[in-house]
């Protein structure tokens, strides 16, 4: 039905992200590392952002704070809608300039279908 | 259902989804929901168009020419912005299952105790057997889960996760499924009965066909006991009354003639091209003359040009779909009718929201 050679999964063996652990893309892996690094400071950086504004949400409404309501609490719905949009605001100008080379920094938001 | 309060202790996320365990890990996975959705998907068609206009420079054809992929991943793979998309893809998957997999286990011991009292509750019902023999295929860390679907007593929960970030929204409130699920092959004479669904996972799509079969037996079958553990106890929450049982579709413990209807979507290219064989030819004894098969799936390599299997190349390596590939290769459509199904037509153009439907024919 199909040649031998296209049905070889040796190739697939040779693409980066088939080796576990930890794939380098690029011929310096410190380049992979730094990428990693600046998504892991964007996430880590939002999560304080998100963790704040829930905090004045809730000072602002009560004046009384517990650590629970920080930790398994969710912000009010509107809260959250800002959030969303802001979240997306951020990472369009922190990480879009990756993609100028070809325009990608300008597209609008999608999702996986 | 009091059953399930330690699942949606924290309430529901995007409808369906239990909530993670603390505010923290929600806001992590809202950044990478939306990095990938911004960082990746959004940029498929832009990116699409560079990388073609890459092969062209380097006077690639575009026809579709599957023993050439291997050389257009070599020829683009040189290139710094494919290879910054290609890593943050792989940093967003690996850091999205490293936060869904510490949340989900800092409850496992009460997540785990939620599984075995949905066990013993209706509607529905749910079976395995601890000593069943997993086959080796059946046991890689496919979309670098970890533990992988047969190993990790939480990978239902996992994958549901996963499939709501995976998804960047699309999966949110069972959208996607019932949108899958409304493309499935109507049998001949209508009459529905019964429905099986191969490969359930989450028994998302399971649900979803219940939804449009209200009063058909559902049966949702997975090589995973852990998967149909959850399945069950994720259709108990919807009030749906569903059969789940550890099965594996090569070997389906069905009487001949017994669906009207099977289903299998997303699973064909998460198995070997071998097994898939003995899958389609379970599936024709199981249905009953003039049922319909539906297989939901990535179309083949004869639809596709180069740089989209350059890409479901670089998609199955940074994914771990170790299957993949032979799938794609295999044009599944065509071996169906080779194992005897009538095939209807099918648009390959809609991607995964339409699959190959087939037949039993009626002799
Ligand atoms: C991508 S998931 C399917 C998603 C699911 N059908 C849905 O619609 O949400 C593939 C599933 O197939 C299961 N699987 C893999 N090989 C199998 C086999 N031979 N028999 C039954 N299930 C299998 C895996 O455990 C996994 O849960």
């Amino acid at each position: 039905m199909t040649d031998k050679k296209s049905n070889d999964l040796e190739d697939l063996g040779k693409l980066p992200g088939f080796k576990r652990g930890n794939p380098t893309y690029f011929e310096n892996e410190v380049i992979d590392h730094l990428i990693s690094i600046t998504l892991e400071l964007g996430a880590e950086l939002w999560v304080v952002k998100d963790r704040l504004a829930h905090v004045e949400e809730i000072l602002s409404e009560e004046n009384e704070i517990s650590l629970s309501s920080l930790r398994t609490g969710k912000p009010s719905d509107l809260l959250q809608e800002q959030l969303d949009k802001e979240r997306k605001e951020i990472i369009k100008r922190i990480y879009g300039r990756l993609y100028s080379k070809y325009g990608g920094e300008t597209v609008d938001e999608k999702s996986a279908i | 259902m009091a059953t399930n309060e330690a699942f949606y202790k924290r309430g529901k996320t995007a409808g369906v989804f239990p909530s993670l365990s603390s505010r923290r890990d929600e806001a992590y996975m809202n950044f990478i929901e939306d990095a990938r959705n911004l960082l990746l998907h959004a940029q498929q068609k832009p990116i699409g168009e560079y990388s073609k206009l890459l092969l062209n420079n380097a006077g690639k054809s575009m026809e579709p020419d599957p023993s050439s992929t291997m050389e257009a991943v070599e020829l683009l793979m040189k290139d710094n912005v494919l290879k910054t998309y290609y890593r943050i893809k792989r940093t967003l998957q690996e850091s999205f299952w490293e936060c869904t997999y510490n949340s989900l286990n800092m409850r496992k011991n009460d997540l785990l105790q939620a599984l075995d009292d949905a066990e013993k509750i209706g509607p529905g019902s749910v079976t395995y057997d601890p000593s069943f023999s997993i086959p080796e295929y059946a046991t890689s860390e496919i979309h670098i889960q970890p533990g992988g679907n047969a190993n990790e007593p939480l990978s239902g929960l996992l994958y549901d996760y996963g499939s709501k970030v995976f998804m960047g929204g699309a999966a949110d409130n069972d959208m996607f499924a019932d949108m899958q699920a409304s493309t499935v092959g109507v049998p001949k004479n209508n009459k529905v009965n019964r429905i099986l669904d191969l490969g359930c996972s989450a028994g998302v799509t399971s649900s979803a066909l219940k939804r449009i079969y209200p009063d058909a037996e559902v049966w949702g079958i997975d090589v995973s006991s852990h998967m149909v553990r959850y399945a069950h106890a994720r259709a108990i929450e919807q009030n749906y009354d569903i059969n789940f049982k550890q099965m594996l579709a090569e070997e389906l413990n069905f009487d001949n003639n017994h669906f009207d209807i099977v289903v299998a979507n997303l699973l064909f290219h998460e198995v070997p091209v071998s097994v898939s064989k003995k899958i389609l030819s379970e599936t024709l004894r199981v249905l009953r003359p003039g049922g319909s098969f539906t297989l939901i799936d990535f179309p083949g390599d004869k639809t596709r040009d180069v740089y989209t299997m350059f890409f479901g190349e670089m998609d199955a390596a940074d994914n771990g779909e170790p299957f993949l590939p032979g799938f794609v290769r295999s044009n599944v459509e065509e071996i169906m009718e080779e194992v005897g199904f009538e095939m209807s037509p099918y648009d390959p153009s809609k991607f995964i929201l339409a699959g190959r439907i087939g037949f039993k024919p009626n002799n």
